[in-house]
């Protein structure tokens, strides 16, 4: 949509967000061309590498031109998208066209040819010029409407019951991220619908390799609670994530339990005296790979740690190498950064046993001291899973080595 | 239903609202001894709106009592035969002149039940409201001193039906009651009613149901409502809310208009300041706000007694121009 040649056109560009960062990405537009908006407003969400912000307009107007695509990634300065200051009578959409508000000159100013500006349009928008109901306000609210968008038909252009539920109907916002900093991100509308073909080459192959592994393995879960005060305060003390206090205190169970360490391959059983140990990272929509950490059981918690760190990073760059993803004895997945608790993970074939360790939540517990007395107390709380295959062992050894996990844990 | 049939009661005569009420009291004497009336020239003279035409010669002297013209008699009468376990129903000729009653129904009536732990079941017929040229002394609407005062329910019945039903109700019920009865609606309001003793709920009542706008009013307010209304003020969808009874108020019956229709106008007859439109203004601010989509609009005679000029006195009451006026302008808001 051109510009009328009576507006001024004033560019909205990629601001830097650090010191550091050369680009960002934009991740979602708040506006359509033809909407107004107002200095200051929010016109579109960025990100870079770990930061995301808004963009407010730079001006009052109309959007004339959005030159970036969500997802698109540029350079700092960038033109990102063109506002229409003034008139805006081009690129008026037709809600506008009955919107007579009082501050707003806009209107009664079509045929003027004045370059309009932005005095009038921002004594507007300090928000101090327009009120709402309480029931307008609530109805926004929950909808979240942004209700300077919203065209009023009431005395004075004031924005009415029926103004924001008419909005409502006639214009369903787009679904905002839960949280700025939320992975969440609304399925872009016109996305197609996926079909099997559509899967990624990594998609499938995880889709038949967990398939093959409920198709051939007993599964079997068992859960255990285990009370991660001690590891709370010590992984803080150190530096790391309780994740590597997990592996540690798995590979010390698998030394009591060594049935755990073991590859069943159709009928051949076979247990290492290597802990390798699989760690699975999530590769967001892409999928999921399982690095290994070889000969695991000859590092401390700090040592586990930093490899943990160093593979995640790498596999998340895609940078890992072959050898890095073979020869996995015991798989531990940890979910648990977005608060879920318990899961039934897939027996890494061809494993016999994976833990999933979820989120740690403080949790009302009863505890007993020597005496015997029962007291509540509040604990950071989590729920390990061991999903074992029971063609390999059975229910009492998995129960005894997640008793040794827990105990070990515990102790830390 | 909106009533409760107790028993008897087939075909629904159509009646006037003052012939629903004559028949509420008839029904009530023929069928509970312990009721009876008391009040000026309600015997042999049948009352001087004729409500009670003829009862004496059905009911005799001892049932349809004729008393001096003395309300503070009449219903301290009334209380001690309460006490002892009667059903009187005292009749105030003109409403206005309860004020010589006033100290025996607020202060001995309403608060015997918290003093003693005495029920007082009497029932006060108030006929209320202007429009006539009755002048200050017989057009007013004191509703609002009795709501202001704990101990006693009020109920304003608007239509035939209403008025019968309100009337066994407030016979009925263990607390003193003032039936708010309005003189310009006896011949002018006509309905179905059922026949035979049955019960009107203390709520309101939807008159006709709308989503733009509510106008809360009783008594005689709600037909002037209807009529304000009706030719649909542009194309809006406009509720208006009988509300029956003002103590107990229905506040859920309220909040959800409220809540459906998002502006409101409240109608009195009764002069604005404190008046029962006032109490529910301040419910709806209260209790209603999140809900509001514009100021809670009152139309209400001015704070002047009742004038005895016809011109002056239409001037005075709200009537159906003012109320489309009010409506019209809040739904523009």
């Amino acid at each position: 949509m051109s510009s009328s040649p009576t507006s001024t056109l004033v560019d909205v560009t990629m601001p830097q967000m650090g010191v550091s960062v050369a680009e960002g990405t934009v991740v979602a537009w708040r506006v359509e061309t033809g909407d107004r908006i107002e200095a200051d407003q929010t016109i579109c969400e960025i990100s870079s590498d770990k930061i995301d912000t808004e963009v407010p307009a730079p001006a009052s107007g109309v959007v004339a031109e959005i030159l970036v695509p969500v997802e698109s990634t540029v350079e700092v300065g960038t033109v990102l998208a063109r506002i229409a200051t003034g008139d805006g009578g081009p690129v008026a959409s037709p809600p506008q066209s009955l919107d007579g508000e009082p501050a707003g000159p806009t209107r009664t100013e079509t045929p003027s040819p004045s370059p309009a500006p932005q005095a009038p349009s921002t004594a507007r928008s300090g928000n101090g010029h327009r009120r709402y109901s309480p029931v307008v306000q609530r109805i926004a609210a929950e909808h979240g409407i942004d209700l300077a968008q919203v065209p009023g038909t009431g005395r004075g252009g004031r924005v009415r019951k029926q103004d924001v539920l008419a909005f409502v109907e006639s214009a369903p916002v787009e679904e905002p991220p839960l949280h700025i900093e939320s992975p969440y991100r609304p399925d872009p509308v016109s996305a197609p619908v996926v079909s099997g073909d559509g899967l990624s080459r990594m998609r499938r192959q995880i889709g038949e390799h967990m398939k093959r592994s409920l198709d051939t393995t007993a599964t079997c879960t068992t859960w255990i609670e285990v009370d991660m005060s001690r590891v709370e305060a010590a992984r803080k003390r150190l530096g790391v994530t309780g994740l590597a206090f997990v592996a540690r205190a798995v590979i010390d169970a698998i030394r009591e339990y060594p049935a755990l360490n073991a590859w069943l391959d159709g009928s051949e059983y076979t247990r290492h005296t290597d802990v390798n140990l699989g760690i699975a990272v999530s590769l967001g929509e892409d999928g999921l790979i399982v690095p290994v950490i070889a000969r695991a059981h000859e590092l401390s918690v700090e040592g586990l740690a930093a490899r943990i760190r160093d593979v995640a990073k790498r596999a998340r760059a895609r940078e890992l190498t072959p050898d890095e993803v073979r020869g996995g004895t015991f798989t531990i997945t940890n979910p648990g950064q977005y608060g879920s608790i318990m899961a039934t993970p897939i027996i890494n074939l061809p494993q016999v046993g994976i833990l999933d360790f979820e989120a740690v939540v403080k949790r009302a517990v009863v505890l007993t001291d020597a005496g015997g007395n029962d007291s509540i107390a509040i604990r950071p709380m989590t729920i390990l899973g061991l999903s074992w295959d029971h063609r390999a062992l059975d229910g009492a050894l998995s129960a005894q080595f997640l008793a040794a996990v827990k105990r070990n844990l515990e102790r830390v | 239903m909106e009533w409760v049939l107790l028993w008897g009661g087939s075909l629904m005569p159509t009646l006037t609202y003052l012939q629903a009420i004559s028949a509420a009291l008839r029904d009530e004497l023929r069928a509970d001894e312990r009721v009876l009336l008391m009040g000026e020239d309600i015997g042999v003279f049948g009352g001087a709106f004729k409500v009670t035409d003829g009862f004496v010669d059905e009911f005799g002297t001892e049932r349809v009592m004729d008393t001096p013209l003395a309300e503070s008699g009449i219903i301290g009468t009334a209380i001690g035969a309460a006490v002892v376990g009667m059903r009187p129903v005292c009749e105030m000729q003109f409403s206005d002149f309860i004020s010589c009653g006033f100290d025996q129904l607020v202060n001995v009536a309403g608060k015997m039940h918290y003093r003693q732990g005495l029920a007082v079941p009497i029932t006060v017929r108030l006929p209320s409201g202007g429009g006539f040229s009755g002048g200050p002394f017989h057009s007013q609407n004191p509703e609002a001193w009795f709501m202001h005062s704990p101990g006693i329910k009020v109920v304003a019945p608007s239509t035939a039906e209403d008025a019968k039903g309100l009337l066994h109700a407030a016979i009925h019920d263990p607390n003193p009651v003032c039936f708010m009865e309005h003189k310009h609606l006896y011949r002018r309001v006509k309905g179905e009613v059922p026949s035979g003793v049955f019960e009107t709920p203390f709520t309101a009542r939807v008159a006709q149901p709308g989503s733009d706008l509510v106008v809360i009013a009783y008594g005689a307010m709600v037909p002037v409502a209807l009529e304000a209304v009706s030719d649909g003020l542009d194309g809006a969808s406009v509720e208006v809310l009988d509300l029956r009874s003002l103590v107990p108020l229905d506040e859920e019956a309220i909040l959800d208009s409220v809540e459906r229709c998002s502006k409101v106008v409240i109608i009195d007859e009764a002069n604005q300041m404190c008046a029962a439109g006032a109490q529910v203004a301040a419910l709806i601010a209260e209790k209603g706000f999140e809900s509001l989509d514009g100021p809670v609009v009152r139309v209400a005679t001015p704070d002047v007694p009742i004038p005895f000029s016809p011109p002056l006195e239409s001037a005075v009451l709200p009537g159906v121009d003012r109320v489309r006026e009010a409506c019209r302008e809040l739904l523009a808001y």
